[in-house]
């Protein structure tokens, strides 16, 4: 009795599959030894009414045992199958498609071990992923009142991580030197997307405007370009760019049904760019100076006929406040056709930044264009660019950049899979000064 | 003089037919079998709804172009290690890349947030049936010869690895 009591309690407190069997048996030992005890009894025929009582007692028991040893068996068959419920079933009969194969019979399906919680979390999901790029320069030019220097570029930390199957963070966190030899730190990128499938992305927080190609290919990694720098359309804005490069705000992208064509679409409302005061912070990452939005729509193709052919536009709204000037109009339209593959480049993109002033007549066009193409031989690609943009000298909100245009040409030698050096020559021509000569040498690298 | 000649001769034609003999039977069988055992079979878990893809679709998803299945489950790529010769065809036939093309465009894909993830590599064909087992959205490869029923092969241009017409092959194709 005391036996039983003993064992039912430890039964009911065991958890792993192996102790449990061993207990499963020595229930029935005692099944057996109480049938043999209870039979010992009945066959003497002198037992007492105490006996007798003792006898149903046991019975009793027994009864209980049985009911609990088929319990416990039932629960052994049923544990994988709970295991696995979150997981795919295992199904132990051939698929309808494998059916139909006229091969002889494949070999029986290995017992699957069902994985353990952290062994199934970590084949989903995976929880935090940084990588780095960097980036190191020494340059020099003909140009006035500059010096021969050996520039850190910026240390950029990717960091990823998947939230859950549909939720993950992207962020790119920058620490970069200013002019000033003073380091800093932005946040360039912080999005919260949200994928609910190849037709509907979403995304919240601060990212780089998709207005055409270049912003939304390279982002902060000087690795990952062909040549040392950006074009001038595309300059970041602390370093005298003159697009909306990062935007806060919320952003939705995705597939359109297209078949091969590879119709493409990003929708973005954010809230644009600073223009209360040219020393103002550019990009807006807490407060809006006002309270309309900065809206871009972008529409891209990615065609299967040609491998690595991409083919789009998009369409910038915003409107600036400068202070102390009347309200004005922004607006954005750029085209780009792009030709990547792995060993060949060709890029070309060109827009027509729009400022219209309210309350006047004249209306201020920025036209911009470059065209980059690369071929790579081995480890060596050499590259060549040419670029152009022309602002009006009255230009109300960009008056400092003016015409700039000239070709550079260079070539990046792949050191290894994570490290390029690059030596690019430039020639640029201005509308007021005289043209520079530079050179740049630049290590750049991924790790 | 003569005769050690010619029955040296005959002896190195004997032992050259008794190779050629022996060698070619056993090219013919293999080349015949050949068929099915070299196939490259593309496995999903027996839950996913997609039993047959065309060959370009197969190259979007293991591109990263292509990031959910129908039912809406985020995939999962799965790749050998390096080196390996199933690995090796999958670079040259789906992806068309070298090891180092593959490598930067998925930091790039992941970078730009075009690709949600970059490939899972798993050692052995067995880890990656487990892996396919156990996660829905899971897509990788296996030699025909290491096909069981825990995993589903997909259909690729309506086509399985048995049948001829398949284009997966480690053996290099016949030019026409």
């Amino acid at each position: 009795m005391l036996i039983s009591v003993v064992s039912n309690t430890t039964i009911r407190n065991a958890n792993k599959p192996a102790a449990r069997r061993i207990l499963i048996n020595a229930s029935a030992a005692t099944f057996l030894f109480a049938i043999v005890l209870s039979s010992t009894l009945v066959s003497a025929q002198t037992a007492s009414d105490s006996d007798k009582e003792m006898i149903r007692t046991l019975l009793r028991r027994v009864e209980q045992l049985e009911t609990r040893v088929a319990q416990l068996e039932a629960d052994r068959q049923r544990a994988p199958l709970l295991v696995s419920a979150s997981a795919p079933a295992p199904v132990p009969d051939p698929a309808p498609v494998l059916e139909a194969r006229q091969d002889p019979p494949k070999q029986e399906p290995p017992i699957q071990e069902p994985p353990s919680p952290m062994e199934q979390r970590m084949d989903t999901k995976t929880l935090m992923q940084i990588r780095g790029f960097g980036d190191t320069t020494f340059h020099g030019s003909d140009q006035k009142g500059t010096h021969t220097s050996f520039s850190l570029g910026q240390l950029n930390l990717f960091v990823t991580s998947d939230i859950s199957e549909k939720f993950r963070l992207l962020s790119e966190i920058v620490f970069e030197a200013d002019p000033t030899n003073t380091f800093g730190v932005d946040v360039e990128r912080l999005l919260l997307q949200y994928s609910h499938n190849d037709y509907f992305n979403l995304a919240v927080g601060r990212y780089h405007t998709a207005i055409g190609f270049y912003n939304t290919a390279y982002h902060h990694s000087a690795w990952l370009q062909t040549a040392v720098g950006r074009p001038f359309l595309f300059q970041f804005e602390d370093n005298g760019g003159i697009l909306p490069i990062h935007n806060v705000g919320v952003s939705a992208s995705g597939l359109i049904p297209s078949g091969r064509l590879g119709l493409h679409y990003v929708a973005e409302v954010g809230n644009g760019r600073a223009s209360s005061s040219p020393s103002a912070e550019a990009v807006q990452n807490v407060v809006d100076e006002n309270n309309g939005k900065a809206v871009n729509l972008a529409l891209f193709a990615r065609p299967d006929a040609v491998r690595g052919l991409q083919l789009g536009f998009s369409f910038y709204h915003d409107g600036l406040q400068p202070i102390g000037q009347p309200h004005i109009g922004e607006e954005i339209f750029a085209a780009h056709a792009v030709m990547q593959r792995p060993n060949f480049e060709w890029l070309n993109e060109g827009m027509i930044i729009r400022h219209a002033p309210q309350g006047q007549s004249h209306v201020f066009d920025t036209p911009g264009f470059y065209t980059q193409i690369s071929k790579a031989f081995g480890i060596y690609r050499p590259y060549f660019r040419y670029q152009y943009v022309n602002e009006a000298d009255d230009e109300p909100v960009f008056p400092q950049v003016g015409l700039q245009y000239g070709p550079s040409v260079g070539v990046r030698m792949d050191a290894s899979e994570s490290v390029a050096l690059k030596l690019q020559y430039d020639h640029t021509a201005f509308r007021h000064q005289p043209s520079v000569n530079g050179l740049s040498l630049q290590f750049a690298f991924t790790f | 003089m003569q005769r050690i000649g010619i029955v040296l001769i005959l002896i190195t034609v004997t032992v050259l037919s008794a190779g050629f003999l022996a060698i070619r039977p056993t090219s013919l069988t293999a080349h015949a079998a050949g068929g099915a055992d070299d196939a490259l079979a593309i496995i999903v878990n027996q839950s996913n709804p997609v039993d047959n893809c065309s060959f370009e679709e197969l190259r979007k998803i293991f591109l990263g172009e292509k990031s959910h299945w129908p039912n809406g489950r985020r995939i999962t790529i799965l790749m050998l290690d390096p080196q390996q010769p199933e690995r090796k065809l999958v670079l040259r036939d789906i992806y068309g890349m070298n090891e180092k093309d593959l490598n930067n465009h998925f930091i790039q894909g992941v970078f730009t947030g075009s690709v949600l993830a970059s490939p899972k590599t798993l050692a052995s064909a067995a880890e990656v049936r487990k892996f396919v087992f156990n996660v829905p959205g899971a897509i990788g490869y296996v030699r025909n010869t290491e096909l069981d029923s825990s995993v589903k092969a997909l259909r690729i241009d309506g086509r399985l690895p048995d049948d001829k017409e398949y284009l997966l092959r480690l053996q290099t194709r016949p030019k026409p």
